[in-house]
């Protein structure tokens, strides 16, 4: 059974071309190597 | 093996599978892949390009816009995202239109959350001719549909999404309702029943051949005119209310397209508006400013002037001038360092010297009849010591002399009371009648 005020509610707004750069600029992009040297790095200065 | 290498490993199979999704069609599928393998190697390019990908083909022009800037940044020279951005680029306006379809879609969504269905549906409608694979408008315009029970068209649309996005969930899960609101599920069921069952023919059933039945005049005039008939239904009940529909239709259409454009021009009126009174409010601004700076006896132009007659004025010895000018000097606007230590010795002395000159002064100017003069260099004196009963009394008596009884009275009441034992109190009291 689909709750139509629900679901409505659930839709998000597409981001717009202009926020493309502000987006860009807050995005992190730390993966999961970054985390792994970092961790290594600490254990080595440990 | 170690564990970068284990971790460059598990991105590419990630890759690989987003891959064979996205071959598949499986773009909600190949995307989450996509994205994983980003998680673990934010450098695999194209994984990252194949995801903008995805999301360009999703009609998420933005995301994908995302993607391959970042992955122009992580890979400047031989990446394919060069290639993608240049073609979303080439066409002139291209990316203006896809703004304006994002801003429409989040518009008509907002018509939606807030109730305004019908409005929302015509948008939709032309968001998904303007860009026919937006899925998300796609999908959103199916649950209106279905929230208005309008299942063939919600499943129109459902089929749409699912043609550019086999395994979308949401399409997936919409469409399971749809089929089970117009019955095609018993249908489907029913069919893949059939494909694996038969009933093998027994020797007791008999085929009946089709007969054949000779009509007379009288019955053909008669089917004649029940076909008439039938005609003139069809075209009442279900061609003229077609064409009504398909008029209503390109009539909503047609004013959707004047309601756009009467947006954009009012949006650009807005702008413009805005712009015309930051620009006359930084004119007025620039104006007072102006006027600060050189204009009425109040500018900071005019006190650095006084000041330097000041100066001159002790330079010359002339105390009286110099008091003059000093009590009518704004020294608030005074603000290079270098005067203000040279402001600063100038009022230490005039605290000294300024009372005498002042009571001098008031008393010439009272004593030639000129009282406005008189009751301005008394208030200066007053200014600086409030403590003087002559200059109380002096001032009640301009203002009796003024016909301003009840300053005056004041002011003699003043001098009555907190001078009680001068013998400027008893004159006081004889001026008040007591």
């Amino acid at each position: 059974m689909i709750n139509f005020e629900e679901e409505i509610e659930r839709f998000r707004p597409s981001l717009e071309v202009e926020a493309v750069s502000d987006t860009i600029m807050k995005s992190d992009i730390t993966d999961m190597a970054d985390i792994m040297m970092e961790i290594m790095k600490e254990i080595r200065e440990k | 093996m170690d564990y970068l290498q284990k971790i460059q490993y598990a991105a590419n199979s990630y890759y690989n599978r987003g891959l064979e999704l996205a071959h598949e069609r499986d773009l909600s599928g190949a995307a989450l892949y996509l994205k994983r393998a980003l998680q673990f190697n934010k450098y695999h390019t194209d994984a990252r390009n194949l995801l903008g990908l995805i999301f360009y083909e999703l009609g998420e022009t933005s995301d994908a816009l995302i993607q391959w800037v970042v992955s122009i940044n992580l890979q400047p020279e031989d990446n394919l995202a060069d290639h993608y951005l240049d073609e979303v680029q080439r066409k002139p306006g291209q990316l203006e239109i896809a703004s304006q379809t994002i801003k429409k879609y989040n518009q008509a969504l907002a018509h939606a959350q807030s109730g305004s269905d019908d409005l929302a549906v015509l948008q939709l409608k032309r968001i998904v001719e303007e860009k026919p694979n937006f899925v998300k408008a796609h999908l959103l315009l199916s649950l209106l549909y279905m929230a208005h029970e309008d299942y063939t068209k919600a499943g129109k649309s459902l089929v749409k999404v699912l043609h550019i996005d086999q395994n979308n969930p949401k399409a997936s899960r919409y469409m399971e309702y749809v089929k089970s609101r117009t019955g095609k599920a018993d249908v489907e069921k029913r069919k893949l029943k059939n494909a694996y069952s038969h009933r093998e023919m027994q020797d007791d059933d008999v085929i009946l051949p089709p007969t054949y039945k000779e009509n007379t005049g009288w019955q053909s005039i008669i089917n004649i005119g029940i076909g008439l008939f039938l005609g003139v239904v069809l075209v009442m009940f279900m061609i003229v209310p077609a064409r009504e529909r398909s008029l209503n239709s390109q009539h909503n259409n047609e004013m959707l397209a004047y309601t756009d454009k009467l947006n954009l021009a009012n949006q650009e009126m807005d702008r413009l508006r805005k712009e015309a009174e930051d620009y006359q409010a930084e004119r007025a601004k620039a104006e007072e400013d102006l006027n600060n700076l050189v204009g009425d006896s109040g500018s900071v132009l005019v006190q650095y002037q006084t000041l330097a007659e000041i100066l001159d004025a002790y330079r010359k010895d002339d105390i009286t001038s110099a008091v003059r000018l000093y009590i009518d000097m704004d020294a608030s606007k005074i603000t290079n360092e270098n005067m203000m230590n040279i402001l600063t010795e100038i009022q230490a002395d005039m605290a000294q010297r300024a009372p005498d000159v002042l009571q001098s002064l008031g008393e010439q100017a009272a004593g030639a009849g000129d009282y406005d003069a008189a009751l301005h260099y008394y208030e200066k004196y007053m200014g600086i010591n409030d403590r003087n009963p002559q200059i109380i009394f002096n001032m009640a008596m301009i203002y009796k002399a003024q016909g301003d009884e009840d300053t005056a009275n004041q002011l003699f009441g003043q001098v009555i009371m907190n001078f009680s034992n001068s013998e400027l109190s008893a004159r006081a009291k004889t001026e008040r009648g007591y």
